[in-house]
């Protein structure tokens, strides 16, 4: 702390960031309220966010009991969604799937949009030549396809809950990282950063408190879209059966089990894929909406 | 022009590089010795370091990258640990082909029946026709592929048998998987050709046409199709490289002996070998698209430099 400037400089600047998002909390509720499909969407995930929660301490049944007097039943009170060639509760499993597909999703979405984050604040603020090694790093993966890289780390290091989310990480972050240098490239030179700057704010102030927020929309937009590409990349690597292991269900892998039993068993399929596929949709409907209302360069369309 | 492509393959090379590193050093972090796994009973020490010195595994690791580099530039990428006598080079030849000529129907399929649907709900904008056209692209882009191939078996190959389940050799086997593959890549080139269509559908050239008496089917397919075409060109690297990697699931899923099959193979027998090679192709396979696709934007658009 040297004199009052800079706090005296950087104070008033620094309410328009926050007051932009106070005033913008509302109407982010009064818009889903006025989109009853993004609406439906978010109400999706938050009942399968709480299944996936308290799911498991409510069940009557585990993921991997199996009761061999009971195989192939159809939906019944006792099982709703019936149960599998074990007989084991479908309902449970698809509980207990939900776990695997959120948490997948969410820690990779986290791990991606920090790392994306910096990177591309940084490439974006410093420009010249950080931003051009920065960015020429982006470019060389950002054509690397999730799946492939999953399938290598996950074929060579065994198929663990940690190395997928690894694996999706490192394919997931360079589109973060682009979009957010490209924001920051369009407002670094605004008249509030040269502000804080003539005033005196260090660069970790600036970048932390005049840059972040202001970028934080586009984050929270591209993260929203991205869980559903992770959700559905998981799903594909179980599916394949390089994902979870048996016996902890995942909704890829009991898709897979469930082909075998197509033809005499349908709704085996049907219940698993029903809650990937609604889920992804979701996210997808869900950030759509978030775009629409968060990102001012979707105004006016 | 020719600035960019140097730059771009100048950044291609590096990534397949880097690629190939990764994928020895990975390789040697493996879990498991190979030498053991070949040698099964037969494993003593002295066995052991006579195929260990055959193999080259007792070398530098700078030399066996060098070596490993030497090997995926003749295209022979050494023998398999678990199948010894099986030359992966061999295994990729056969298996390659058939995961392509896959993807190159799918993009086909997907580019033909994409343009067309993208024209019609661009005509129709707002109508019925239009409408259930989105819904099915939003459909097809979000519903994962494997569960599209769910319903697909069983209405088209359980229910009304007209279509084998699963099995690789008769025309009709390539039907679904062509389809499961062609799902993505159908509902992006509608959406790019709907939204292409749409702003050639405003332009004088359209109205000129419509003018001066041409019939509709005409001027659709002279004035509107054509033009509208132009951008999804540059979707094609998109559409295949979303159709090789749609292979994993088309694969094992219909048992189709393509390279996707062999990867996965690979990886339940722990053929680190195999596998390394699979990965290179795909690599190979996808930076080849990327370039396409960059390149291709550049020539269409030459606004586009970097």
């Amino acid at each position: 702390m040297r004199t009052s400037i800079p706090v005296s400089g950087t104070k008033p600047l620094a309410v328009p960031a926050s007051a932009a998002a106070s005033r913008r909390r509302r109407p982010l509720l009064r818009a889903l309220g006025a989109d009853p499909i993004a609406a439906a969407g978010a109400a999706f995930l938050v009942l399968v966010v709480l299944l996936a929660v308290a799911g498991p301490f409510a069940a009557r049944y585990t993921y991997d009991g199996q009761d061999l007097d009971a195989l192939f039943h159809g939906p019944s009170a006792a099982h709703w969604f019936g149960t599998d060639q074990f007989g084991r509760d479908s309902f449970t499993r698809i509980v207990y799937g939900a776990r695997v597909s959120l948490s997948v999703g969410f820690a990779a979405v986290l791990g991606e949009s920090v790392l994306g984050m910096t990177w591309g604040t940084v490439a974006g603020y410093f420009g010249g030549a950080w931003d051009q090694a920065l960015m020429r790093v982006v470019d060389l993966l950002i054509g690397f396809p999730t799946i492939l890289l999953a399938i290598l780390v996950t074929g060579i290091f065994g198929p663990s809950l940690a190395n997928i989310v690894v694996a999706l990480v490192l394919t997931a972050w360079p589109g973060t990282a682009r979009i957010i240098r490209s924001e920051v490239v369009a407002i670094r030179d605004r008249d509030y950063v040269e502000g804080a700057r003539a005033a005196g704010a260090t660069t970790p102030r600036i970048l932390a408190r005049h840059l972040a927020p202001n970028v934080v929309h586009l984050l929270i937009v591209r993260a929203t879209l991205d869980v559903s590409t992770l959700v559905l990349a998981e799903a594909t690597l179980s599916f394949i059966g390089i994902g979870v292991q048996p016996p902890y269900p995942s909704w890829g892998q009991m898709i897979y089990d469930s082909f075998q039993y197509l033809d005499s068993h349908p709704l085996q399929l049907v219940f698993p894929a029903a809650a990937l596929s609604m889920t992804v949709i979701a996210f997808n409907l869900v950030g759509e909406f978030l775009s629409r209302v968060l990102d001012p360069r979707y105004a006016g369309r | 022009m020719a600035r960019y492509v140097v730059y771009r393959l100048a950044l291609a090379l590096p990534l397949f590089a880097g690629a190939a590193l990764l994928i020895f050093v990975a390789g040697h972090l493996a879990p498991g010795d190979p030498v053991q796994t070949m040698l099964g009973d037969r494993y003593t020490p002295a066995t052991a370091a006579v195929l260990r010195h055959q193999l080259g595994l007792d070398r530098p690791l700078a030399l066996q990258f060098v070596q490993y580099l030497g090997q995926i530039a003749t295209l022979r990428f050494g023998t398999s640990y678990v199948n010894p006598g099986l030359r992966v080079g061999d295994l990729i030849g056969a298996a390659l082909p058939v995961s392509l000529r896959l993807a190159g129907l799918a993009v086909a399929v997907a580019a033909v029946a994409g343009v067309g649907l993208g024209v019609i709900a661009a005509v129709s904008r707002g109508g019925p026709a239009d409408r259930i056209i989105q819904f099915g692209v939003v459909l097809g882009l979000s519903v994962p592929s494997f569960v599209t191939a769910a319903g697909l078996v069983y209405w088209f190959a359980l229910r009304w048998r007209l279509l084998p389940v699963a099995g690789w050799g008769q025309p009709g086997d390539y039907v679904l998987p062509v389809a499961v593959l062609a799902i993505a890549p159908l509902a992006f080139i509608t959406r790019i050709a709907r939204s292409s269509a749409g702003q050639v559908l405003l332009e004088d050239y359209v109205r000129t046409a419509r003018s001066k008496g041409l019939p509709a089917p005409h001027v659709l397919v002279r004035h509107v199709l054509r033009n509208a075409a132009l951008p999804v060109v540059t979707t094609m690297g998109l559409a295949f490289g979303t159709a090789i990697v749609g292979a994993f699931v088309v694969e094992v899923l219909f048992n189709i002996p393509g390279i996707a099959r062999v990867a996965v193979n690979a990886i339940f027998q722990r053929d680190y070998t195999v596998l390394q090679a699979a990965v290179l192709v795909f690599i190979a396979l996808f930076s080849a698209v990327n370039l396409a696709v960059d390149l291709s934007y550049a020539y269409l658009n030459p606004r586009i430099r970097y």
